[in-house]
């Protein structure tokens, strides 16, 4: 997924000298080609997050397309106020990339990990909000973010747990994208770092629908209806706080249009506790294969789907 | 376009602060009154505004500080940018100008009133202007408060990192911040010696001499120093009224029918003191 990134990133900037690479100091190795390539339009701002953005509104302003680039747990999260009133408030084109999204950087704490940046943010106007759940969601998602003149943030998180489609799909903002067709009474709705698990979950209840969610501002009502009306329970699943982020989304615009049972798989509202590997803090957060199925399971007791 | 040539004279420009405070009952009077030689100067004889607010060749004009706005607005006003009924009808329901910088309006380059945001804008958009090779300069006026924002020291490093010659930082130090006197509340110490560690060409003048202020302006940009300039203009909050000057209780209040016509009438003074244009 991050080589799916580097190289949409470096097609659009060598096709256009407006796009501009400001990074936090970040980015060591992931930067190589872009910095190879395209050595005049890499600006490593620094350590200084608030500055960085406050940068961007400026470039945006002068005809710059900037793409800003750092740790999620940095940008959004540090700078939020510097996103709505500098870039929001005006509708600049500015691509914030927030990589290592929710607790990627397990063995390092709570400062680097990110659980809160889809809420933060969904708050915010003007922002959209892009997060690919695969290598092929990542190009298109690159693509349609360079095609739109507005703020955006694209979350990037753990990127090496394989395919789930064959090629880039069409993305398109606002709409859920099918992963998997079906007509069961369940309804599995991920993005990000979720959807390979949804996918695997999916295959014990059959039947069962998968889409992914990539775009999650704007998150259009027809999209969700028609994506769960046909089913009776819902499952939404995010490497994210449980409030405000997929699910709550999902539960906002099914609770007015088309009340069911959402089922909110996300991290508990909570911080990491402990050091470990990715594996183990998905764990930790009931994130894991075993603890998600546990989690279906109780909820389809509470709300039967036969 | 206004009818009258714009003069930018500070009894005029006072006056309209002083009649949009009293029609919008608005607060922050004296942090308007300690800029208004500053932008005077900088509308008067620097700022190549070109075409109008979207030129993209303008020079800009940042109010980082945006609790000063209508020391701004009054320029913009005799720019003929805005116009009377903007002027009376100041803060009163469904008009559009706020009581803090907001970038909508035509003239304002930024969205200020939380500090520590306009320079870093700033910055950006002189990097900007050297990449696309333009001769654009960018005025970032800062409050002396406002220097407690780390985003502000942030934004030095990166202005002398990328030798920005095309910025002039202007702080308005007029001595007070919110709370109290800067050295009670947060002591800056030397600014000037600040700005200069950071890799700025940095001189202290009165703020209020535009004669001064305008010989230094010209001397800093027209330098060959190969970095960021910088002034530190020494300022008196509430500048022009007697009564308002040097004391912090108006960034708060509001005008009174009596301290209103008062003010009015020190100007009135002033004004026939020094044979000044009335608007």
């Amino acid at each position: 997924m991050r080589n799916a990134f580097s190289n949409a990133l470096v097609t659009a900037a060598e096709a256009n000298d407006r796009i501009l690479l400001l990074t936090g100091d970040h980015g060591y190795a992931l930067f190589d080609d872009f910095r190879h390539r395209c050595p005049g339009q890499y600006i490593n701002a620094g350590i200084a997050e608030q500055n960085m953005i406050g940068v961007a509104a400026g470039l945006a302003k002068s005809g710059f397309h900037p793409v800003v680039y750092a740790l999620s747990a940095f940008v959004p999260i540090r700078v939020l106020e510097q996103i709505k009133l500098d870039i929001c408030c005006e509708e600049l084109p500015v691509l914030f990339i927030g990589d290592g999204a929710g607790v990627v950087y397990s063995t390092l704490g709570v400062s680097h990990q990110s659980t809160e940046d889809i809420a933060a943010l969904r708050a915010v106007p003007q922002v959209r909000i892009l997060s690919p759940g695969d290598a092929h969601e990542m190009k298109a998602a690159m693509e349609l973010a360079f095609a739109t003149p507005a703020p955006i943030y694209l979350r990037m998180g753990k990127s090496d747990l394989g395919v789930v489609h064959t090629s880039p799909p069409q993305l398109a903002w606002g709409r859920l994208l099918s992963v998997r067709s079906g007509s069961g009474p369940l309804v599995f709705i991920a993005t990000g770092s979720m959807l390979n698990l949804a996918v695997t979950l999916a295959q014990e209840w059959p039947g069962s629908a998968v889409w992914s969610a990539p775009s999650l501002k704007p998150l259009e009502i027809e999209s969700v209806v028609s994506a769960c009306s046909p089913h009776r329970v819902v499952v939404t699943l995010e490497e994210h706080n449980i409030i405000g982020g997929l699910g709550g989304a999902v539960a906002e615009i099914l609770s007015q249009e088309h009340p069911l049972p959402v089922c909110r798989i996300g991290v508990p509202d909570q911080y990491s506790e402990l050091c470990g590997s990715y594996a183990y803090l998905m764990r930790e957060h009931g994130l894991d294969l075993d603890s998600v199925r546990v989690k279906v399971q109780a909820f389809t007791k509470k709300h039967p789907i036969t | 376009m206004s009818a009258i040539p714009a003069t930018y004279a500070s009894t005029n420009l006072r006056r309209t602060i002083l009649r949009m405070a009293y029609s919008g009952s608005t607060v922050h009077i004296a942090c308007a009154f300690s800029l208004v030689e500053i932008l005077a100067v900088l509308y008067r004889q620097h700022l190549c505004l070109g075409t109008g607010p979207k030129d993209p060749e303008r020079d800009y004009l940042i109010l980082s500080k945006g609790h000063g706005v209508m020391a701004q607005y009054a320029c913009l006003h005799e720019l003929g940018w805005l116009n009377e009924k903007h002027i009376q009808g100041y803060c009163t329901d469904g008009t559009p100008l706020k009581g803090l910088s907001d970038a909508d309006v035509p003239g304002l380059e930024v969205n200020s009133g939380s500090l520590g945001h306009g320079l870093s804008v700033g910055v950006g958009l002189a990097y900007g202007a050297l990449r696309r090779g333009t001769t654009q300069k960018v005025y970032a006026i800062l409050g002396d408060g406002e220097c407690n924002e780390g985003s502000i020291w942030e934004a030095l490093l990166f202005a002398a990192h990328f030798k920005l010659t095309n910025l002039l930082v202007i702080v308005d130090a007029n001595g007070f911040q919110a709370m109290g006197p800067t050295t009670e509340v947060m002591d800056t110490g030397s600014l000037e010696d600040k700005f200069r560690a950071f890799g700025f060409e940095a001189c202290t003048i009165d703020g209020h001499d535009e004669n001064v202020l305008n010989e230094t302006i010209g001397r800093l940009m027209a330098s060959s120093f190969p970095g960021p300039r910088a002034i530190i203009a020494r300022t008196s909050k509430g500048k022009g009224v007697s009564f308002m000057e040097g004391r912090n209780l108006w960034h708060y209040s509001r005008l009174t029918e009596k301290n209103y016509q008062d003010a009015l009438a020190e100007l009135e003074m002033v004004e026939a003191g020094r044979g000044g244009v009335r608007l």
